[in-house]
């Protein structure tokens, strides 16, 4: 487990201030923020390598924070790997295995080369090696000596898509075999949709939201975590009350407006307020939508189209706001859709999410 | 349009300038092993004041080069990696003696180490006499090499990136271990390369020996005194067989630091 208590760090200039975040026990967390938020600071502080200022930081429930690094028993993976270069492929990843006698540690250094495919490189040094083969070397490495905790700053940004796929699947099954306690950086939300149990969105030194990867996803608090993530379309606008609120939540029906833009949503509060509209979330059609629901339903035109491998992205103008539509590429087919042609937008009150 | 092949008015002057450096810094060295026969340097190996006097020059030289290195590599280690209140100025007092005249630096170790003061006093009182004595020659040559070896060492250093350090503290290191198995071995070339820079400027110190230390002479005031009492022939044998050791040294430089990511001072990368 892994749990930060109000942590504060500065290094230079920069500051994390108050960090409260959880890892349970054998869970996945991640860290996601943009570049100079503290992401890699964060870990760096977990580890012992940078001095708290403030707040505490629990280790498998153990208070460790003025715990010199080499006993807090935490594996650390850098982006850039940093092995050690004028060692081999098998030293790097023996390095930290002690307290053995040369056979135990040769046998370790085996296992985990058989379990990552390095056993044909365990002779060779670690220049000339691929970024994939780096970053198996550095995972390796952090492993052998059986930490039961594992920090990850961002392990992915340095390899091709490709490898990246492979690799992520590779973690998380490592992760689900050794039962390690993980916290990733990473400025990519896809990995935190595919490997995280728990995500926390850094912005300047801060924890702006922490939850599931799901629920952040579908429930940004505020603009900054929702646009980070790319959750959807963020909409700035009024927000004015068209029921009375329902006595149990609390929620009315109302009017989002933005722009030319109108919305019916539900709502807990009026006045200023931002919407996010996720892309899953909008409905095209060439014909109008009949029936009472959904609510929402107004014309937009395409202005571009981006193919993805299964899903594609189409922009839209709605009387000048801009929208973005999530569809599969078959469906944008059978549609006949094309950037200019002119469609029929439907979305659901509910789905509209108010920040 | 220019014809391929035939270098522009600009090329040639850039080589011409680059040609005429070369030549003033190799001509006179060229001259001076010219100007040595192989009996003459064969005579200069036999001569046993010379041989004394260079001796001399090659431990004191080692001596000051072994305590910038005690002294110096943990100084370097702490301006590369910490910053601290008044590392900059730290920093510049350690370079001080390479923008000092060395018979200036001479005065000033005087000043410091002679019999009147505090320093040379105390260090009288445990048996430890320092002006016109080697350990005043190993001061000089500590004096104006160390600069060279924290700077060597500290910039080998800090091409090594901290974050070695950091991956080897969490494998289970302290602070000592990761030092000496990653970041000496990666800065180790470098710090090296320094230290014979450092050498080589020791043996070739003059100004502030001579104030300090005249006699016993090391090879360079040895040299300085036939020249000024026999003349031109009877230094320059002797002046070979010096230039001789630097050449070796040089060569000693080139082989550490050949042109493979590691520089003067350049740990790997």
């Amino acid at each position: 487990m892994i749990r930060l208590e109000g942590v504060g760090v500065r290094v230079g200039q920069f500051a994390l201030q108050g960090v409260s975040f959880t890892v349970p026990a054998g869970g996945y967390g991640l860290v996601i923020g943009p570049t100079g938020s503290g992401k890699t600071t964060l870990l760096e502080a977990i580890a012992g390598h940078t001095p708290l200022r403030g707040g505490r930081v629990f280790l498998r429930g153990e208070d460790v924070s003025r715990a010199a690094p080499e006993r807090r028993r935490v594996g650390f993976v850098y982006q850039h790997y940093h092995l050690f270069p004028h060692l081999t492929v098998a030293a790097n990843i023996g390095y930290g295995v002690r307290g053995v006698g040369t056979g135990v540690r040769a046998a370790r250094v085996r296992e985990l080369a058989g379990m990552l495919g390095l056993g044909p490189l365990l002779d060779r040094g670690v220049e000339g090696l691929s970024g994939g083969e780096q970053q198996r070397v550095a995972l390796a490495r952090a492993l052998a000596p059986r930490p039961s905790i594992l920090l990850l700053d961002e392990p992915f940004a340095a390899v091709d898509p490709a490898t990246r796929r492979g690799l992520r699947r590779e973690l998380r099954d490592l992760h689900e075999r050794e039962g390690i306690t993980t916290l990733q950086v990473t400025h990519d939300f896809e990995d935190a949709m595919r490997l995280g149990d728990v995500v926390a969105v850094l912005a300047e030194g801060r924890i702006a939201q922490a939850g599931t990867p799901d629920a952040v996803f579908r429930f940004p608090n505020s603009a900054f975590v929702a646009e980070f993530i790319g959750t959807g379309t963020v909409l700035r606008g009024t927000v004015e009350r068209l029921s009375e609120p329902d006595p149990t939540t609390g929620r009315f029906a109302a009017r989002f407006s933005a722009g030319s833009l109108a919305l019916e949503v539900v709502a807990e509060r009026v006045g200023e307020a931002y919407a996010v509209v996720r892309p899953a979330d909008l409905t095209l059609s060439r014909t109008p939508v009949e029936g009472p629901a959904p609510r929402n339903r107004f014309v937009a035109t395409i202005t571009r189209i981006e193919r993805e491998t299964a899903v594609a992205q189409v922009h839209l103008n709605a009387n000048g706001t801009a929208l973005v539509a999530a569809l599969m590429v078959t469906t944008v087919e059978e549609l006949g859709l094309a950037p200019g042609a002119q469609v029929h937008v439907a979305i659901k009150a509910t789905a509209v999410h108010l920040i | 349009m220019r014809r391929r092949g035939v270098p522009s008015f600009g090329v040639v002057v850039v080589w011409l300038l680059a040609a005429i450096l070369v030549l003033f810094v190799a001509g006179p060295l060229a001259r001076l092993l010219l100007d040595s026969s192989p009996a003459n340097l064969g005579a200069a190996l036999r001569d046993r004041e010379l041989a004394t006097s260079i001796w001399l020059t090659v431990v004191t030289a080692s001596a000051a080069t072994l305590l910038s290195l005690a002294l110096g590599v943990p100084l370097a280690y702490l301006l590369a990696r910490r910053r601290f209140a008044g590392s900059r100025v730290v920093a510049g007092i350690v370079e001080l003696p390479v923008v000092i005249p060395h018979p200036v630096a001479g005065i000033a170790l005087l000043l410091f180490l002679g019999r009147q003061s505090p320093v040379g006093s105390a260090l009288a009182d445990l048996g430890l006499e320092v002006v016109n004595q080697v350990p005043g020659v190993v001061a000089g040559m500590l004096f104006v090499s160390a600069p060279i070896v924290v700077s060597a060492a500290r910039e080998a250093f800090r091409s090594v990136d901290p974050k070695f350090e950091r991956v080897a503290r969490t494998l289970g290191d302290t602070g000592w271990q990761a030092f000496r198995h990653i970041t000496l071995p990666l800065a180790g070339r470098g710090v090296l390369a320094g230290a014979v820079l450092g050498w080589a400027r020791s043996v070739s110190e003059f100004g502030s020996i001579v104030i300090l230390t005249y006699n016993p002479k090391v090879a360079s005031i040895l040299i300085y005194d036939r020249f000024t009492l026999f003349g031109l022939p009877a230094a320059v044998p002797a002046a070979a067989l010096l230039l001789l050791i630097a050449l070796l040294v040089f060569l000693l430089v080139q082989f550490l630091a050949p042109d493979r990511g590691v520089g003067w001072g350049g740990g790997r990368r």
